[in-house]
């Protein structure tokens, strides 16, 4: 039995892996077979997360999950065409190669793919012979500290597949755009998968929109490989329509010499959003920087999940998450550092500021520090506050209206992550979201 | 000079000091837990029907009750039924003055280094020494009671002022609040009661040294501190306990309550036997230790230095009613050998403007854990509510750890909440600079370490301040990173 859905939700889910069991699945490598297989019985021991797992204290996915969701949708409804208002979803502007997934599928007559043989994008289920994909499934994954992922892994039938091949460096980003337009309440189940190989060098950008009238719920999963000297920027921009709701689980293995960025900024939109992050420093010499921005408005319910697993001596890794939290929304961090004994000369770093601007808006914190290691620099911070009533009345006498004051004041305290983005372009986007969204808040 | 290993070594393999058994015939009743054994313990004290009733009330609620699966360690499995409820020196004696005491007894304070004779002429501290479960011997009671203040065991209080500890027993802390404060409202054996009425200063700090003796009794301690209006009391607890095979549970309950403008300030220092260098045997102290700050400007101050036990497993907790109330938390944990130290703090911001401050050092060392856990809870009523944490860890070694589980919620957008943490080694600059000075490693470190927990070790009353020192050298000497 699963608590927190209906029974015929459950009933969907048992019956679905059976079905694709003897369908799809049965003609996919055998490692992969079992891997769904693992993946299904530990979903089928845990259930959905309720409040009583100590990774989801805060946050309870009962409410978003309370829908008429269907897993595999009709195919025939699935359509290849470009919704008519997807022309508005968040970060269009945005000069890359912009890749378009419509319902699951990439839409290659609309997307402009990089014209190069260096870089690969194809469907996840055209790719289950690539090494890439072969190599993510012999990592092992703790399915208890978020059961979505186990659901995810074992009923996954869609999703794409990057790589790029060694040295190469990509002159523009790419833009995955996942779009749904469906008729149904939707339960997608996405798994993506990221090969950067040996000293190449690229970036991503992530948009997911739905612009049909259902409810939709996203469980996506990234698996991440970053070989050495590799380095690769990846944002999340997580904006959109208020029937989205989605846990995003990325787990990135990290070799030696490599650096990965990730980037996650959420604004007032989606109605519910779970990032988990997940790091494994696997070799030495490895840097890895989190920045996350997140204001949230309405009831939104944003919880942001990190944690970063030092396996090896002399590395670096970097968290800095903002939150400015309005009207009746919550917003949850928890960091998580954690440094094997052989991790030595290990620096770690974890901020996690935030403002509450309104009464009925509330904030949870929890930066954790789980070190095993003598010779380190671990460090954490958190802060919990409002803004500078001294610095508003400085503005204000200075003829600035107070609503632009506030504006200012919030951008000024989201400078520290604005300023580490590395593409011009993505900064300006997210400078004038937080002027745009900050414009007429009551304080 | 030493090398640096054979130091550690040194450090590592140092032995309990206080292990000894003093040889007294206790009353000891057979292990095993029941209603009965309840009922026997409540005629035993000569208890009203009422606390009878209650201790009954809370037995329930520890049957319906797990253990806790949260914690960073790995909770032993305790046999309740393992244990003896009550156990207390024969006879107990009543005496005028503390000459008259079992000598064996003064003797064994005496190895402690607890003077009482000496402390009673010089330092002005009225000890209500606990040896097991039974007071022994009650100093300044007639000074104390001139004021008004009522400095007595618990079993004493319930008989001589049953409407005092009726109204406030278990207010703070409910039977049914965990399972180990469970278990002692229906078993406490004894501890100590405070009373400040309205508007006295307590001329005297109070002090209680607790220590377990005989074999298999777990001592479930009860304290009740109430400082009326304007009052002020400091109150200081300390415990060192014989070296023992078997793991003895040690589950107190502490509750503490400040009405409008009254300040309680209560300070442990713990230094129970941590087992042997292969973690046997040792003192699991899981207590449940909370204060109420009920009325507005009042204030609870809670220390604590901690070397000893095998496990220590408690958060010393402050509910922030009253408006414009104040808690602190300081705190050093040590650990070594195979110790675990889970330990922190609970705030928990209600009235307005109450403010919290939170500082606490650990320092781990051979193949222990220490790991700090804390919450700081704004509610949405707690305007202006502040609150400052530093929780930094000192790690000697490499087979050690340290953890940091800080849970900071808020509520309220006017509330303003800092937490900071780090965790480090000893730096070799720092030796090396001391060592330049002609000062050798071992005193380095001890220096190093002190200078780490002065902000906390401050915090202590004069006479407790001077045996923390020297005990945290004493534990930590030697031990170069």
């Amino acid at each position: 039995m699963l608590a927190q859905v209906d029974t015929d939700f459950q009933e969907q889910i048992t019956n679905t892996f059976e079905d694709l069991s003897n369908g799809v699945f049965s003609s996919e490598p055998e490692s992969l077979q079992n891997w769904r297989k693992e993946a299904f019985s530990a979903f089928m021991d845990l259930g959905f997360p309720t409040i009583k797992n100590e990774d989801w204290k805060y946050t309870n996915v009962k409410p978003y999950l309370k829908s008429n969701f269907t897993i595999i949708p009709n195919l025939q409804e699935i359509q290849n065409g470009i919704p008519a208002k997807t022309e508005n979803f968040f970060g269009k502007e945005l000069s890359a190669y912009t890749v378009y997934v419509v319902n699951g599928k990439i839409n290659f007559e609309k997307s402009n793919v990089p014209d190069t043989n260096s870089v690969r994008i194809q469907e996840i289920s055209e790719s289950y012979a690539t090494d890439g994909f072969l190599s993510r499934l012999k990592c092992k994954r703790d399915y208890s500290i978020n059961p979505f992922l186990a659901l995810n892994n074992a009923l996954f039938t869609q999703g794409i597949y990057i790589e790029v091949e060694k040295n190469f460096q990509l002159d523009k980003p790419i833009h995955l755009v996942h779009l749904s337009d469906l008729d149904q309440e939707y339960f997608q189940l996405a798994k993506n998968v990221v090969i950067a190989r040996q000293g190449s060098h690229f970036e991503l950008i992530e948009s997911v929109e739905n612009t049909g009238h259902n409810n939709f719920f996203r469980n996506a999963s990234t698996e991440i490989l970053v070989e050495p000297n590799a380095t690769f920027n990846h944002y999340k921009l997580q904006k959109g329509s208020e029937n989205i709701r989605m846990v995003e689980h990325t787990e990135v293995e990290q070799q030696a010499d490599s650096q990965y960025n990730n980037y996650t900024f959420t604004f007032p939109g989606y109605q519910f959003v779970r990032n988990n992050l997940n790091l494994a420093l696997t070799g030495s010499n490895i840097e890895s920087h989190m920045y996350g921005l997140y204001l949230t408005g309405g009831k939104q319910l944003v919880d942001n999940h990190t944690l970063v697993d030092h396996q090896q001596p002399h590395c670096e890794s970097n968290q800095l998450y903002k939150g400015i939290m309005m009207d009746k929304s919550r917003a949850v961090f928890n960091g998580k550092v954690y440094v094997h004994p052989i991790a030595q000369i290990t620096n770690a770093f974890q901020q996690n500021n935030n403002i509450l601007f309104s009464d009925n808006a509330s904030v949870y914190s929890k930066p954790q520090l789980e070190i095993f290691a003598d010779d380190v620099k671990c460090s954490h911070g958190s802060t919990i506050g409002q803004l500078d009533p001294e610095a508003l009345f400085y503005l204000r006498a200075r003829g600035i209206s107070e609503s632009e004051g506030r504006s200012l004041l919030v951008n000024a305290f989201a400078f520290d992550v604005a300023e580490k983005i590395e593409n011009p372009e993505i900064r300006e986007l997210l400078e004038n979201e937080i002027s745009k969204t900050m414009t007429g808040v009551e304080y | 000079m030493k090398s640096e290993n054979e130091i550690i070594d040194d450090f590592t393999a140092r032995e309990y000091e206080f292990g000894f058994v003093t040889d007294i015939e206790m009353d000891v009743l057979p292990p095993g837990l029941n209603e009965e054994v309840i009922h026997f313990l409540s005629a035993k004290k000569e208890e009203p029907q009422w606390l009878l009733d209650w201790r009954l009330k809370s037995y329930e609620a520890f049957k319906r009750q797990k253990m806790p699966k949260w914690q960073n360690f790995e909770a032993p499995d305790v046999d309740f039924q393992d244990i003896s409820y009550y156990a207390a020196p024969k006879d107990k004696p009543k005496y005028e003055s503390l000459d008259e005491v079992d000598p064996e007894l003064l003797e064994t304070f005496e190895k402690l280094g607890i003077p009482l004779n000496e402390q009673k002429a010089l330092a002005g501290v009225a000890v209500d020494a606990v040896f097991d479960s039974v007071s022994i011997g009650t100093t300044y009671k007639d000074e104390l009671r001139k004021l008004g203040i009522i400095f007595c065991s618990m079993s004493e209080a319930v008989k001589e002022h049953p409407e005092l500890v009726k109204k406030y027993l278990g207010t703070v802390v409910p039977p049914n609040d965990n399972i180990y404060a469970s278990l002692n409202s229906a078993v406490f054996s004894d501890g100590s009661f405070v009373y400040i009425p309205e508007g006295v200063r307590c001329p005297m700090e109070l002090s209680t040294y607790f220590r377990i003796n005989s074999q298999n009794t777990g001592q479930f301690e009860r304290t009740l501190i109430v400082a009326e209006k304007g009052s002020y009391v400091s109150y200081l607890e300390g415990c060192t306990a014989p070296r023992r095979d078997e793991n003895q549970l040690h589950a107190a309950v502490v509750e503490l309550i400040a009405m409008e403008d009254a300040e309680i300030k209560y300070s442990t220092v713990q230094n129970w036997f941590p087992g042997d260098n292969e973690g046997k045997g040792g003192i699991y102290n899981f207590v449940t230790k909370r204060g109420i700050c009920k009325g507005n400007n009042s204030k609870i101050s809670w220390t604590q230095v901690e070397t000893g036990s095998s496990i220590t497993w408690k958060y010393p907790s402050v509910i922030l009613k009253g408006d414009n109330s104040s808690g602190e938390f300081y705190s050093v944990a040590v650990t070594k050998n195979h110790q675990i130290a889970d330990t922190g703090t609970k705030m928990n911001h209600i009235g307005k403007n109450t403010k919290s401050r939170i500082i606490s050092k650990g320092i781990s060392a051979g193949k222990s854990q220490n790991s700090y856990r804390g919450l700081v809870q704004i509610g949405n009523r707690a305007q202006n509510a502040r609150n400052f944490t530093q929780c930094d860890s000192l790690l000697i070694g490499n087979k050690c750890g340290a953890h940091t589980f800080p849970y900071i919620e808020s509520k309220n957008k006017s509330a303003m909440l800092e937490h900071e943490a780090t965790t480090s080694k000893i730096g070799e600059d720092q030796i090396f600079y001391l060592n330049q000075r002609g000062i050798d490693p071992e005193q380095a470190v001890a220096l190093i370490v002190n200078g780490y927990a002065k902000e906390v070790l401050n915090q202590l009353p004069m006479e407790f301040a001077v045996e923390a020192r020297k005990l945290l050298s004493l534990t930590l000497e030697g031990s170069v990173g």
